[in-house]
């Protein structure tokens, strides 16, 4: 594979002298006369085409074909010669188009008949096309300036087509010499340029054309080489039809083309919309579209047929419409762009069409072999070569039987999603962001933010397993975060804080650990710290993310800070009262063992409702027990209302209700509840607010 | 990459190897010694590989046909009979065959000759197929090189000093540079024993059967992989950048496209993606495959439980239906997907895009995908009703557009048709009339085919004089207008044929106040 093969460039000579107005003496009828009026009038003599016309049609059809496969990196350079050369377009891609062309030849014209014959030769333009080669290509120097030292790697050659009416052989040889000699005098030049680039390899292909009935004055030639940088070939080509296959087997020897005619494709007639008649159309493309065929030596088996010359072949692959609709993912070894050889054609119209509209298709070559697939992607048609031998990855262990194949709770949805969140979209080209990073590098550090922290399966995790940690959990992986984004934040906190002050179950995993799993305020513990780890991941994003990060550790119970506070408490009490130590410790062992868990539930729920109250409750302000009022009530009162010393009564209570709790299982209810107080029926309420009072069976 | 071992079973290989004080070995004995080795290595490290067993003589037998039981492979080895001379190119061309009846002429192989080096005599040795190669038809070519890119290595059961006494180096040499210079030839140091031909075959494996580890990469999300068959590098463009391209050790997920927008890519290679277990005592790693030995499967339970992020990620894109867009290297590109091998059964595949920059056109440049979210809006829309993709090209192919080409008769004379055709449905038609007028008029321009503009306007001032009676007013009006107009231009006066220049409809009366105008 190289770049910059003959191929790279190719230079239009096309000769443009008053003997080019010549007919070609190939006769259109354009007055086709319909029956109905046919009587009386007399039709319009036919026209023909001149010389000129013949050449550049079909220089232009050349060119079309060359652009629909070569969209980029195959360059033309089209040149008209007279008394004087005229360039009609550059080698810069935006020059590369059949338009840009038309445009520049209409303004050009037909040779002019009455100027004088003396002054004007192809030789202009053949002087002007070797020029032309030496010049740098925008791809030329794309190579040469990323490859800086090895800048002499990058190779300068290409092809000059001369479509002309030479008068002998050996004016045919005067032809050659000169541009041989002209390559040498421009290489020189060339050599001391830094826009000019010697021309290594120069491919002369040279294309009489003659009228219809007259006999050649020059002889058809293979290619030979004339030096080490040219080569020559001639072509004595009549004009019309003629000329027009040359230049199709010639664009297809250049550009490494192959032709493939789809058969019997279905089409509706317009005027029996019921019925459909099927139709070949032939397309050209990249000859390795065929390279299975080629490989195997099935070319025949396939269906190839030689025509006209013997030296075009195509290879005839049957249509098969498609079997379904779903999106596939095909094995493909290669796509190919196509063009139709007959574009313009009713057959051929009608199916680029079709595919233009983005149906997908298949040609089948066998019966049961589905060997190729005619694709559209955005305007462009492409030959999908798809893999019909058998697989060197059959039968391959499936996935859940490697490495966490057993495992059976991924987070499939989740990553779904995040898959979706992590979908690529094209920018414009050279958009860099602030950092000067492009759009795929945006696109990872994307994927780095949002998989700082994500638990891979569902047991791992209680936040995402939440509905109400969702909009933190989406911002937070932000890269910047508005003032909205953090009150959203703080929200779903608060939200958080409700829910805990609500006491409302969690999605905790129960996965390994016996019975229930972790109790009520152990499971907000966790989910408190999982948030935490969360944030904390994206705390040096910006301030704001450190925001988030301050309002959880405000607003969430802390356990390392009640330990603390225990502490201090302890100390203090110690230096308060050390004869009673004996009573301390009972008391110490108790409150934790026991009431740890109202406690903590008990305590958050102040913190939630004011801060002073916080202060009021901590063990530095001791309330003296004995002055509590005393409820009349059933209710336990709650150890830490009275915080310092616990009183006899209570402690005597404590130890009862723990030895019996011992003595039965706890009421679902009761571990549950609030100060004691258990809501009934909260399942209910989750479902959409109904309450519904189901009769109690005794 | 499927192998084929190519086992020299002439008579040659019976020859002793001389060894002082232990029992003697023959040639043969040593070959087998060493591709046991080999199987025994396949079977722990690359047992997915497709392998297949030739014996040769002056004739080739196909011993175990393509396998991933190397235990069938084992056994055939040492089971393997003594027969008569060499004839290398027979049995090549059986390879050639065996091949392409199994994998096509596409799939690369890798073909493990072993001989002794003694390459025949005579009729059918090596030494008089490579002196007659140019004096051969179409029908008697010589099998090298394949149809199929392929990997030669020669494994000689001889040392390099004894091969040089011969022509058999050099026959060997020039076989390698046949088949196309992919390979290598090995030979033993030393005495021919087994320590030696252990340490060839040591080579081999090191040099071609070494199991591809990589990390699987997507941000902080990672997971140890085998990539079977091991990626093999790309030289893109020889001349101008010729150091082969290698993919990555770290595999970096940069993003997601949907299998509708990705669109059937065409790919260089597809690769199976396995996660492994990496064992921390020893380098030596299960490819994540059921196992018949024992110890392997307590650490493979182990790992089984454990979660896995290629586990992860497969059953996502199943899902989703979408592509993992995966840089392999500096401007190298692949995807990772769901690959269903039946309906129970499927893998996590890896598929690379040629190298470069822009591999598939309809995504454009990979260097410029980003994520939606730096997009001013979400490009699939809210409800994924839309696709970024395809990206559209600069410029429309010209079946895409209304081009004019006359190069056969019917394509002038069915656009003359249609002018004429609107033409008498003036001024209904008008709008229809002058699009064609024009375009016609713009490609005779470019021809330089003025005599059509005079011929096709000679055809509207006679449609204008056959028009009749109950025709619109305006009708002539046009038709003559316009008839003027195509002979204006083909005087070539610049003022007239000016390519970008269009006939526009005249403004009369009728068309003034009437339907004309509308319609234009």
């Amino acid at each position: 594979m190289r770049m910059f093969s003959v191929s790279h460039k190719t230079v239009f000579v096309v000769d443009h002298c008053p003997y080019m107005t010549e007919s070609s003496r190939q006769q259109i009828e354009c007055d086709m006369l319909t029956k109905s009026r046919a009587q009386g009038v007399i039709p319009l003599a036919p026209v023909s085409k001149s010389l000129w016309t013949c050449a550049v049609e079909c220089s232009m059809e050349y060119c079309r074909i060359l652009y629909d496969i070569y969209p980029t990196r195959k360059l033309v350079n089209y040149i008209v010669s007279d008394s004087e050369f005229h360039i009609l377009n550059s080698w810069r891609q935006e020059d590369q188009s059949v338009q840009e062309l038309m445009t520049a030849l209409a303004a050009v014209g037909p040779p002019n008949p009455r100027e004088d014959p003396e002054c004007c030769s192809i030789l202009h333009g053949l002087v002007a096309a070797v020029e032309s080669l030496c010049k740098i290509t925008e791809y030329q120097h794309e190579a040469r300036t990323a490859l800086v030292d090895l800048a002499d790697r990058v190779a300068n050659r290409g092809r000059i087509i001369c479509l002309t009416n030479a008068k002998s052989d050996t004016h045919v040889r005067m032809l050659e010499d000169c541009v041989l000699e002209t390559i040498q005098e421009q290489n020189k030049l060339a050599a001391g340029s830094d826009r000019l680039m010697p021309i290594q390899q120069c491919e002369l292909v040279l294309v009489h054309i003659y009228p219809q009935g007259d006999d050649t004055l020059v002889s058809d030639r293979p290619k030979k080489e004339i030096s080490s940088v040219l080569s020559s070939e001639v072509h004595s080509v009549r004009a019309g039809r003629h000329l027009a296959s040359k230049l199709n087997v010639l664009v297809q020897q250049h550009f490494d083309l192959a032709s493939t005619t789809i058969t019997n494709i279905p089409m509706k007639e317009e005027q029996h919309a019921n019925t459909s008649a099927n139709y070949d159309v032939e397309l050209l493309h990249h000859r390795d579209a065929h390279m299975e065929f080629i490989k195997s030596g099935d070319l025949h088996m396939a269906g190839s047929t030689s025509r006209d010359s013997g030296l075009k072949e195509t290879v005839t692959l049957k249509w098969c419409t498609p079997r379904t609709n779903s999106v596939e993912l095909h094995y493909c070894t290669g796509a190919y762009r196509i063009s139709p050889v007959e574009v313009n054609s009713r057959p051929s119209s009608c199916l680029t069409n079709f595919l233009l509209n983005g149906i997908f298709t298949f040609t089948p070559s066998e019966i049961i072999v589905i060997s190729h697939m005619l694709s559209c992607h955005g305007g462009e048609i492409f030959l999908h070569m798809l893999n019909s031998t058998r697989s060197t990855l059959e039968d391959p262990p499936s996935i859940s039987e490697g490495c966490g194949g057993r495992v059976t709770d991924y987070r499939i949805t989740d990553f779904g999603e995040f898959m979706r969140e992590n979908r690529l979209t094209p920018f414009a080209d050279m958009s860099l962001d602030a950092a000067g990073r492009p759009p795929i590098e945006r696109a990872k550090a994307q994927l780095e933010r949002h998989t700082r922290y994500w638990p891979m399966i569902i047991s791992q995790t209680t936040i995402f397993n939440m509905q109400a940690v969702v909009p933190l959990a989406n911002l937070i992986v932000k890269d910047t975060m508005t003032e909205d984004d953090v009150l959203t934040c703080q929200k779903t906190v608060y939200n958080l804080v409700d829910m805990e002050r609500k006491n409302d179950p969690l999605p905790i995993s129960t996965v390994g650990s016996r019975g229930k799993g972790p109790k009520r305020d152990e499971q907000y513990r966790i989910m408190w710290n999982e948030l935490e780890t969360l944030v904390k991941t994206h705390v040096g994003t910006s301030e704001r993310h450190q925001q988030v990060l301050e309002c959880i550790i405000a607003c969430r119970s802390k356990p390392p800070e009640e330990e603390e506070r225990k502490k201090r408490g302890r100390k203090r009490e110690d230096k308060e009262d050390k004869t009673e130590k004996n009573g301390k410790e009972l008391e110490e062992k108790m409150w934790t063992q026991d009431s740890d868990r109202l406690k903590g539930a008990m305590e958050r729920e102040k913190e939630d409702q004011s801060e002073s109250e916080v202060i009021k409750d901590s063990p530095d302000s001791p309330e003296p027990f004995n002055k509590k009022p005393r409820l009349a009530t059933e209710e336990i009162q709650p150890l830490e209302k009275s915080k310092g010393p616990v009183s006899l009564f209570s402690l005597w209570t404590n130890r009862i209700t723990q030895a019996n709790s011992r003595k039965h299982q706890e009421f679902a209810g009761r571990i549950n509840s609030v100060n004691n107080k258990a809501e009934l029926y909260q399942h209910l309420k989750d479902e959409n607010g109904l309450v519904a009072f189901p009769c109690p069976v005794f | 990459m499927p192998t084929v071992v190519l086992m020299d079973a002439s008579l040659s290989m019976t020859r002793p190897v001389s060894l002082e004080g232990s029992e003697e070995f023959q040639r043969k004995n040593l070959a087998v010694h060493g591709l046991t080795m080999l199987f025994e290595h396949m079977a722990m490290n690359y047992r997915l590989e497709f392998t297949a067993l030739v014996a040769f003589s002056s004739l080739w037998e196909l011993m175990v046909p393509f396998t991933r039981d190397y235990n069938a492979l084992q056994e055939a080895l040492s089971n393997l009979e003594d027969f008569d001379k060499t004839c290398l190119e027979l049995a090549l061309q059986g390879v050639s065959t065996i091949m392409q009846q199994e994998w096509g002429s596409a799939c690369p192989c890798q073909l493990v000759l072993v001989t002794d080096g003694a390459l025949g005599i005579g009729r059918g040795s090596l030494r008089h197929s490579l002196a007659t190669l140019k004096q051969r038809g179409e029908d008697k070519k010589f099998p090298l090189p394949f149809p199929f890119p392929c990997k030669l290595y020669i494994m000689c059961i001889s040392n390099a000093e004894e091969l040089q006494t011969t022509d058999a180096m050099d026959n060997l040499e020039q076989l390698l540079i046949l088949s196309g210079g992919e390979g290598q030839i090995f030979t033993m140091e030393g005495p021919l024993c087994l320590k030696s031909v252990q340490a060839m075959f040591g080579k081999l494996i090191e040099q071609a059967y070494m199991p591809f580890h990589a990390v699987l990469r997507c941000g902080h999300l990672t997971s140890d992989v085998q990539v079977f068959p091991r990626p093999e590098p790309v030289m893109i463009d020889e001349e101008v950048d010729p150091v082969p391209k290698h993919v990555l050790t770290e595999l970096e997920i940069v993003g997601f496209i949907e299998i509708a927008d990705i669109a059937s890519p065409p790919v260089l290679s597809r690769h199976l993606v396995l996660p492994i277990a990496v064992n921390k005592e020893a380098d030596e790693v299960g490819a994540g495959t059921t196992d018949e030995m024992e110890e392997d499967t307590s650490t493979n339970q182990m790992a089984g439980k454990s979660p896995n992020f290629c586990v992860l990620l497969h059953g996502s894109l199943k899902v989703e239906g979408m592509v993992a867009l995966v840089q392999l290297g500096p401007d190298w590109y692949g995807m990772l997907y769901s690959q269903a091998d039946s309906k129970k059964k499927s893998n996590l595949m890896m598929s690379l895009f040629e190298p470069g920059p822009e591999p598939l056109p309809w995504l454009g440049k990979v260097s410029q995908l980003g994520p939606i979210s730096d997009a001013p809006e979400n490009p699939y829309g809210e409800d994924d009703s839309k696709s970024p993709f395809p990206v559209q090209p600069k410029s429309k192919r010209s079946y895409a557009q209304n081009v004019t080409v006359w190069i056969k008769a019917s394509g002038l004379q069915t656009d003359v048709q249609k002018i004429l055709r609107n033409a008498r449905k003036l001024p209904e038609k008008t709008q229809t009339f002058y699009k064609e007028l024009n375009r016609l008029r713009k490609a005779a321009l470019a021809f330089g085919f003025w005599e059509l503009l005079k011929g096709v306007a000679e055809l509207l001032e006679r449609e204008c004089t056959l028009l009749p009676d109950s025709a619109h007013p305006d009708a002539a009006f046009q038709l003559s207008h316009a008839a003027q107009q195509l002979k204006l231009a083909s005087t070539g006066d610049s003022q007239y044929a000016a390519f970008e220049h269009n006939i526009t409809p005249m403004l009369t009366d009728f068309s003034g106040g009437g339907g004309g105008s509308d319609r234009l």
